[in-house]
């Protein structure tokens, strides 16, 4: 058993925006280590307050940034992908991450004020602190090479 | 700390996460709302204490549409709910003027719920707040306008609430409630003249009030995240209508009886000032801050309601998809709630009057539900094979309940005050003018009126006669080149099943979405053409194989779901769909045409590429045994088609180990070769092979994907079995199937069982008839 992050690694994917630049940044490592990356969607579930968007708007959503993924990745690069549901994010990922056995979660950061993340959740900071698994962050590709402080 | 992994079964899957005291608790803190709070001052004035008979009246008509709701919703569970319904059932026409109602509805609703929140704010913790008094009307708009951008942000922002939040909330309100009534009926309340103002004006009340019962059918819309929705749905809407109107009642019954008719018409926090009657002022403090919470709650709610109604317009055609993007950092419908939010804040400061606000909203849902009644109807009569709901109105009941739920909306609304009804038809006729300048051209006119007028003749009731079901097989054609090696593997598993069998060939023509109809008429005579082309060469290669088949010519949105919907009609036991065994950068493998079916057919799932092999039959045949749950289907699916074979076909059970590690110390049990040859031996016996009916292969190699490609060169044709359980085709193949499927080029065939998890209540509801 190969113990290289990349050879099993869960990919969360928050948006279309989100999709395009991890899997950008992911590709090419999966790629390396010949694996193969699953690509996980999580709909956010209120458990009993109604939701901030039905399901079936969330799941559509999701399939759209499914599909930015496969077209980023080039063609021998073994992906899968999956809808999750859950009331907690991080949790639902780590429990996916799991459940495919993965070596790793990879993700790129997402951004957002302090503010934003206090109040709308802040998945990165949870996902980072309560995966039992390793987490490894991605850099931003596109911003990769050129740090602000440069410019 | 950290997340522990604990194994749940298929239950991952599931976005139902509602029972009923969850759809209950949703129900009631959407209909617990301003309503009580703030109506009781408008009802009185109206028509007295008789007032309490109008909120009855309101809770009489909610259980009609209750009903209704409840089987269409069960029928049809999709985002959107009465708008949906009556869409789907009569048409886009219909279909706009609900989904405007509908949107209309609930931001006047908010509007209401937020200056009932002003009028509760200030001049009502006002006596208690000293900076909160003596701010006039002014104050109260300033005030409701910043909750409604308050509320439209939180929804914009996407910030967190939880369930347990809103339980809490929920329960407070009911025990406010609750103690107010007992309370009140120990301090002996009097009546005096029951009903001044005569029933006429108790009717026109009932309009008044009835923007307190449009709450419910938050559980309608909710109907896709619901457990068991056959039990729970009904009962929860029952319960969200019944516990509110006894509740209504009785608060009137004792704000009447406690308060002179004047007193409570000049009040602006009529439920406070009578609980200061007997329960002094910290009573009265705490109605104040129920009824802060209460129309804040149902504001919230409707601005959510709202966008749910906004994106089902824009899936059906009937609104610009524009508005229902999702914003990317927060993953909510940050359109649509800023539209419902700055036209609630519109008719804030517009300043028509509280009781015009309710009216209105009350006028837009009675409209709404007279024609959901109607759709019930339309659809009983239709009676489309895909209608099934698990809920139906109790015979005795139907149609009779839906007929007086028409009737009792419609008595309603010519009771209300002109201006009310000037307003209503206005947004009625808007409803009309957009079906016919925008939504006539891109929605299908999916209407099943005439279906319901004119009905076919029965077809055999679903549920019936499953013992007698022939063993089907669905053979979705679109490529004339391997048609006929897919209708020979189809004919081979029917023909290796005992009893009757059938093959139903299936070709849809998919309409997308974004062209119309009329656009569309130019191409439909060449596809129609090759349609029946496809369909005529089906036809002839079956009679060649002597198999019995039918063909069903599809015209759809869709073809995945098209496919999916035949699956379900015919009861299907196995689906075969061909594939290209490749995916180009543009056309993923299993695009977007397979992926649903592959994902969500409850029914045997096979895929075959046929390679550079077309039209030929193989002889040496291998089968990954490995071990994927799908690898019996696989094995079953090689075995009947070698059966059916002409020649000898020879059947090779092939496992890869891997080689033990020396380092763990102990000698192992047995040898990789010998553990192979087990697993071959248990997956044979498994999928009911004779031990003399294959040969046995095992390879020992380190890279087992790369051993497996090797090995697969050397047969015609490879049986793999799926090995993921995603929703997605790639997920439930898994990587290595498609990596054959672009390397051999002999026959690749792809198999799977049921797919296990319930992905629709829909499917759900139909497997459960089936078994």
């Amino acid at each position: 058993m190969t113990s290289d992050p990349f050879a099993r690694v869960v990919i969360p994917i928050a948006s279309v925006d989100d999709a395009r630049k991890t899997a950008r940044a992911v590709g090419h490592r999966i790629a390396g280590a010949k694996g193969t990356g699953i690509f996980v969607s999580v709909v956010e579930k209120a458990g009993g307050a109604p939701d901030k968007a039905s399901v079936e708007q969330r799941e559509q959503w999701a399939e759209e940034a499914f599909e930015v993924v496969r077209n980023e990745i080039d063609d021998s690069v073994a992906i899968e992908t999956a809808i999750h549901y859950g009331t907690d994010v991080a949790a639902t990922i780590v429990r996916t991450a799991h459940q495919y056995d993965a070596n790793a979660i990879a993700f790129t950061p997402r951004g957002g004020s302090r503010w934003v993340k206090l109040l709308t959740g802040d998945v990165t900071n949870s996902l980072v602190a309560t995966s039992d698994l390793p987490v490894v962050v991605l850099p931003d590709t596109e911003t990769d090479g050129c740090p602000s402080d440069s410019s | 700390m950290p997340v522990r992994f604990v194994m749940s079964g298929g239950e991952q899957e599931l976005a139902r996460d509602l029972g009923f005291l969850e759809a209950y608790t949703i129900g009631l803190g959407t209909m617990i709302g301003a309503g009580i709070f703030v109506l009781p001052s408008i009802a009185a004035e109206q028509a007295g204490p008789a007032s309490m008979l109008a909120f009855l009246g309101g809770g009489l008509v909610s259980l009609l549409a209750a009903l209704s709701l409840s089987e269409l919703a069960t029928g049809m569970p999709k985002a959107g709910g009465s708008y949906y319904y009556v869409n789907r059932a009569l048409g886009p026409l219909f279909g706009s003027i609900v989904g405007w109602g509908m949107w209309a509805g609930l931001t006047f609703a908010s509007a209401f719920y937020m200056i009932g929140f002003g009028q509760y704010l200030l001049p009502g913790l006002g006596g208690y707040v000293p900076l909160l008094t003596g701010w006039g009307e002014t104050g109260i708009t300033v005030v409701a306008l910043s909750m409604a951008a308050l509320l439209t942000g939180v929804n914009y922002y996407g910030v967190k609430e939880t369930g347990a939040l809103q339980n809490v909330i929920v329960l407070s309100l009911v025990a406010l409630i609750v103690a107010f009534l007992g309370l009140g009926l120990l301090s002996g309340p009097t009546i005096g003249e029951f009903n001044p103002q005569g029933w006429p004006a108790v009717a026109a009340t009932v309009g008044t009030v009835y923007v307190s019962f449009i709450g419910f059918e938050v559980i309608a819309t909710s109907a896709e995240e619901i457990e068991n929705p056959s039990r729970n749905l009904p009962l929860a809407m029952f319960a969200a209508v019944v516990t509110p109107t006894l509740m209504y009642v009785g608060v009137m019954f004792v704000s009447t009886g406690i308060l002179s008719v004047e007193a409570l018409a000049a009040s602006r926090i009529p439920v406070a000032d009578v609980a200061t009657a007997f329960l002094g002022p910290v009573g009265a403090l705490l109605m104040i801050v129920g009824a802060v919470l209460a129309t804040v709650s149902s504001a919230n709610a409707s601005i959510l309601s709202a966008a749910r109604v906004n994106f089902a317009m824009g899936r059906d055609g009937v609104l610009i998809e524009w508005l229902n993007d999702v914003h990317t950092q927060f993953r909510t419908p940050y359109r649509s709630i800023t539209a419902t939010g700055i036209l609630t804040l519109v008719l804030i400061a517009v300043g028509v009057g509280i009781g015009t606000l309710a009216e209105v909203a009350s006028f837009m849902y009675l409209v709404t539900y007279a024609l959901v009644h109607v759709a019930v109807i339309v659809m009983r009569r239709a009676s489309p094979r895909e209608y099934d709901p698990a809920f139906r109105i109790p015979d005795p009941l139907f149609p009779i309940a839906p007929i007086l739920g028409v009737l009792a909306c419609l008595a309603i609304l010519v009771r209300m005050r002109w201006t009310v009804q000037a307003i209503g038809l206005v947004i009625v006729v808007a409803g009309i003018a957009w079906y016919l300048s925008y939504a006539r051209s891109r929605s299908p006119s999916g209407s099943l009126v005439g279906e319901a007028i004119a009905p076919r003749p029965a077809m055999m009731a679903n549920g019936e006669g499953i013992e007698g079901e022939p063993y089907r097989v669905i053979v979705p054609v679109a490529n004339p080149n391997t048609e006929r090696d897919l209708i020979r593997m189809a004919a081979a598993s029917a023909h290796a099943n005992d009893g009757p069998a059938e093959i139903v060939a299936v070709n849809v023509i998919e309409v997308p979405q974004q062209t119309s109809l009329a656009q569309d008429l130019a191409f439909e005579e060449e596809r129609v053409e090759r349609q029946r082309e496809l369909l005529d060469a089906a036809r002839d290669v079956a009679a060649d194989l002597d198999v019995g088949l039918r063909t069903r010519a599809i015209a759809g949105r869709n073809v995945g779901t098209a496919i999916l919907d035949v699956i379900e009609e015919e009861s299907a036991d196995q689906v075969l769909l061909g594939w290209k065994g490749f995916r180009s950068r543009r056309e993923h493998v299993l695009g977007s045409t397979i992926d649903p079916v592959v994902g969500r057919a409850g029914c045997d799932t096979t895929l075959a590429t046929f390679g550079s092999r077309e039209d030929q039959e193989p002889e040496d045949v291998v089968v990954l045994a490995g071990e994927g749950p799908h690898a019996p289907v696989a094995t079953r699916r090689a075995t009947e088609h070698a059966d059916a074979a002409n020649g000898d076909v020879s059947l090779t059970m092939f496992n890869v180990q891997e080689p033990v590690e020396g380092d763990d110390g102990s000698a192992p049990e047995e040898t990789p070769a010998e553990r192979g040859a087990a697993a071959i031996d248990d997956l044979a016996e498994t999928a009911g092979l004779a031990p003399g009916d294959y040969e046995r292969r095992v390879a020992v190699a380190g890279n087992v994907e790369s051993t497996i490609l090797d090995v697969v060169d050397e047969y015609d044709a490879v049986y793999v079995g799926a090995t993921g359980t995603g929703s997605v085709s790639q997920a439930v193949f898994g990587s290595l199937p498609e990596r054959i499927g672009e390397t051999a080029d002999g026959t690749v065939v792809m198999a799977r069982g049921p797919d296990e998890s319930p992905v629709s209540i829909r499917e759900a509801v139909v497997r459960r008839l089936e078994s």
